[in-house]
């Protein structure tokens, strides 16, 4: 709570202000007040006393006449005073002569009473005045008036004395507001510079002086104190600068060498006289496996231990032999350097003496390195070396102009040469004089960074041999990546290039026997085309005119004479018939012009049959086939098959009506057909050679050229498949033959199916 | 006058045959018989010592022939105007169906494979006198 000890100045100085104008006012309005009042009430009992008197007065003519109309208009004069409620005329015995009441107004008459008199009572007054006439009283007049007057003038005098409150409060606010400017402000300000000093510590701040008075010294002394602590913060600043600039000063110079020797790649160890660990780099600490703290005050032997690479002997400590002479040792071969853990680590060591300028040693410096990188980089370069000397390849190097530079133990058997024989000459040396312009021009474009591989030349050995090389030429690089030379790998491929070439030979020579076989073969099928086409001609003028001979000179030729003539009939028609299978043989090899359209092959039976119609009818053979399916074939390719195996089941049947089953099914990849009949079955020793054309078992009973099973296996054979057959003499025979499914019959199969 | 026919074949055992059987079906004809296909060319062609050669009321081809065979002979007929409308007979020794259907394509009136059978040539004269019955129409 804001109380007034508390309050800031300004606002108690209003608040001063206004109390003491507030209370002047109220007292003073309070004083006229009361006073009025006791004026105000005096003033209207004169008034009404002397109002009845007037009005009792009057009336006295109109009493003393029971004249109550003229009695009443003398009470209507007092209709000018607004606060006169009520007014009676009382007869002496009480009765009311005449009556004058406000509009309004409800109250009864307040009664008379002996005497002059006035009452007050709460809200009126009412005044009783007898009306006398010769001294003798003739009735009372009684006037009541309403008090309301006087309210309504406090009111007046409150609502006065409200606003001049008011108005002072105004003025005593403005007022205030000045008087901070002058008083409060200085203060205020005092107060500031201080707070501003205290929090900031500025002491150069300085309070502005403002007025003469009282404030005015004490701005003047808080100054003058300010001064004096300025100054000797001042001195105490400047002290503290000198010191501070003097210590950064040494950390740098210490920071700058402890950061460089941090830096180093290499791992640094310094040591007092004793051999005792004082410093050590992180890279050190690294290597050996120990803490900045652990390993200060150490002796060095218990930190550093080093090994030969191979023995695994220890090796002496350089820095003990340091401490010892006072010279600079190294140690670099082959040593080994165990860790903390157990690791080894290759590493070159060196340590040198710690003095100044000519002064006796203080202690040692060790610096070591990890050098298992290079070290692995030799061993690589080694194991390189060795797979290029061992490599069966030849493998050189030369420089740009085609010097030799290296040659391994590859190229020495290669070429002959030995690598002290040819090193430092030029590789021309193995080159022929027909090849003997391809080494610059390879090496020209090896300048330019490119590879040549498996480019196949020929070279000459030490011994004059000449020999088939296949080149791959890589671009060698320095470590700038710059070409300095080339780097051949030759391998020796006079084996291949001989074995390649009498392959050549053999391959040409085997396709010139093919060419050979199958022209003789085309020869061969010509022959037997023209042959059996040709040779029919005068065949048929023999039959024909051996006929004609018979039917003209039948009268004159005895039995013998036309007996001959059927036989030169007879065996004429046996070799037409024996060309007309030929001929029919060797078309199935033909290549047909019409091109392979979708065969039913359940029509293809159907014009078996009608072709076989007289046999089926003279036998009384019975045929039973399944349904076929649809084949892309030559369906001149399909008759003589089917007919052919009709055709014999018939020809070779048994005893009984021949019965013939022709079946077909569907195999992995294949269609497999089978005609089956009861006849007379083959033995089995008979079973390949029914095969070969002009190949007969039967004699004369049976007609036959003895070229339809051949005719079979061909068109089978021309379709990709295979035909044998399966039978026991007597037990019938089954042709089976397979034909592959081509994706299109197959196709078929399946529409056919779906049918 | 008597019908012309003239019959184009180098075998002259085939022509003797022809006769016969045009003699036995009573096919009453004249016949010119050139035995060479580079003559029979000229005469359809009207050529050299055929130029005045005339129409025949029928032609027998052998399609089978040295030179220049029967279809070649066929094409020029067709070609030229005064052979163009002759009805051909063909004789040929092929039986395959190839054969026919390229002769097809010619408009022939005939066309007979020489049979192996004498019977059966002597039909020949048959076909002839049936092929002269329907151009006579």
């Amino acid at each position: 709570m804001l109380t007034f000890r508390n309050m800031p100045i300004r606002q108690k100085l209003m608040v001063i202000i206004m109390v003491i104008t507030g209370a002047a006012l109220l007292l003073s309005a309070v004083g006229i007040l009361g006073s009025d009042s006791i004026l105000f009430r005096g003033y209207l009992e004169r008034d009404i006393s002397g109002l009845a008197r007037i009005i009792a007065d009057n009336s006295t003519a109109a009493l003393a006449f029971e004249d109550s109309q003229s009695a009443a208009e003398t009470l209507a004069a007092l209709r000018a005073r607004s606060h006169i409620i009520d007014a009676c005329i009382y007869r002496p015995n009480g009765s009311i002569l005449a009556r004058y009441t406000r509009a309004g107004a409800t109250a009864p008459c307040p009664a008379p009473r002996a005497g002059d008199s006035l009452e007050f009572s709460r809200t009126d007054l009412s005044a009783s005045h007898p009306i006398v006439l010769n001294n003798k009283q003739i009735g009372t007049l009684i006037i009541a008036y309403d008090l309301g007057e006087i309210g309504e003038r406090r009111q007046l005098y409150g609502g006065t004395v409200l606003g001049v409150l008011l108005a002072s409060s105004l003025i005593a606010f403005l007022l205030s507001s000045k008087l901070r400017d002058t008083i409060a402000a200085p203060i205020l300000h005092l107060a500031d510079t201080t707070a501003a000093v205290s929090k900031t510590k500025d002491y150069s701040v300085r309070a502005q002086k403002l007025s003469s008075d009282e404030l005015g010294v004490l701005v003047d002394a808080l100054n003058e104190m300010l001064a004096g602590i300025q100054s000797r913060d001042t001195e105490l600043g400047n002290a503290l600068l000198s010191r501070e600039d003097a210590l950064f000063q040494a950390h740098t110079a210490h920071d700058s060498l402890e950061t460089t020797l941090a830096s180093i790649g290499d791992a640094v160890v310094s040591t007092d006289l004793e051999g005792r660990v004082f410093f050590a780099n992180r890279v050190a600490l690294g290597l050996l496996g120990w803490s900045e703290d652990e390993i200060k005050g150490k002796p060095l032997d218990d930190v550093f231990t080093i090994v030969n690479e191979f023995t695994h002997a220890r090796l002496a400590n350089p820095v003990a032999k340091v401490l010892r002479e006072g010279e600079i040792v190294a140690v670099s071969d082959h040593a080994i350097l165990l860790s903390r853990d157990g690791a080894e680590i290759p590493v070159d060591t060196s340590a040198a003496p710690i003095r100044r300028e000519n002064g006796p040693v203080q202690g040692a410096v060790l610096v070591f390195r990890d050098v298992s990188s290079r070290r692995r980089a030799d061993e690589t370069s080694r194991l390189l070396a060795s797979i290029v000397e061992s490599s069966a390849d030849a493998i050189f190097a030369t420089s740009l102009d085609g010097i030799v530079a290296s040659w391994n133990s590859g190229a020495e058997r290669i070429f002959g040469y030995t690598a002290n024989e040819i090193v430092g000459r030029s590789i021309s040396t193995i080159a022929t004089p027909e090849h003997q312009e391809e080494r610059p021009l390879i090496l020209q474009r090896i300048a330019t960074g490119e590879r040549v591989a498996n480019f196949e030349t020929v070279q000459r050995t030490k011994d004059g041999r000449l020999i088939h090389v296949a080149l791959t030429i890589s671009p060698l690089r320095d470590a700038l990546g710059r070409v300095i030379g080339a780097s051949t790998v030759a391998r020796d491929i006079t084996g291949r290039v001989q074995n390649a070439r009498r392959l050549a030979e053999l391959n040409a020579s085997l396709q010139r026997t093919n060419e050979n076989l199958a022209r003789s073969n085309e020869d061969l099928e010509r022959f037997a085309f023209v042959a059996s086409h040709d040779l029919q001609e005068p065949l048929r003028m023999i039959t024909v005119y051996s006929q004609l001979l018979v039917k003209m000179y039948s009268q004159g030729v005895d039995e013998k004479a036309t007996a001959f003539v059927g036989n030169i009939v007879g065996g004429t028609q046996r070799m037409r018939e024996l060309l007309a299978d030929l001929l029919a043989y060797t078309e199935v090899g033909a290549e047909l012009e019409d091109a392979i359209q979708p065969v039913d092959l359940n029509e293809t039976l159907e014009k078996v049959k009608q072709n076989l119609n007289m046999a089926i009818g003279a036998s009384g053979a019975e045929i039973v086939a399944d349904p076929m399916p649809a084949l892309r074939v030559h369906e001149a390719h399909l008759i003589p098959l089917f007919q052919n195996l009709i055709g014999n089941a018939i020809k070779y049947r048994g005893t009984a009506a021949p019965r013939i089953r022709i079946s077909v099914e569907t195999l992995n990849k294949e269609l497999r057909f089978a005609v089956a009949d009861n006849g007379m079955g083959i033995e089995p020793e008979y079973h390949d050679k029914i095969f070969v054309p002009f190949k007969r078992l039967h004699g004369k009973a049976i007609p036959g050229t003895g070229i339809g099973l051949s005719i079979c296996q061909r068109v089978v054979e021309r379709y990709g498949g295979r035909i044998w057959v399966e039978s026991e003499p007597g037990a019938g025979a089954t042709f089976i033959f397979l034909l592959p499914l081509s994706a299109a019959a197959e196709e078929l199969l399946a529409k056919e199916k779906e049918a | 006058m008597k019908t012309q026919v003239l019959v184009v074949e180098d075998n002259p055992a085939d022509v003797e045959l022809l006769r016969w059987a045009l003699d036995s079906a009573a096919v009453e004809c004249e016949l010119t018989v050139i035995e060479d296909g580079g003559e029979a060319l000229a005469f359809v062609q009207q050529r050299g010592k055929y130029l005045g050669s005339t129409a025949p009321d029928l032609a027998i081809l052998d399609l089978n022939m040295p030179k220049y065979d029967g279809m070649e002979i066929l094409e020029a007929m067709r070609a030229s105007q005064v052979f163009a409308s002759v009805p051909v007979a063909v004789l040929s020794s092929s039986s395959s169906p190839r054969d026919r259907a390229r002769m097809e394509a010619f408009n022939i009136g005939r066309y007979i494979t020489k049979p192996p059978d004498l019977d059966e040539y002597l039909r020949i004269g048959l076909i002839v006198k049936e092929l002269l019955a329907e151009q006579s129409k």
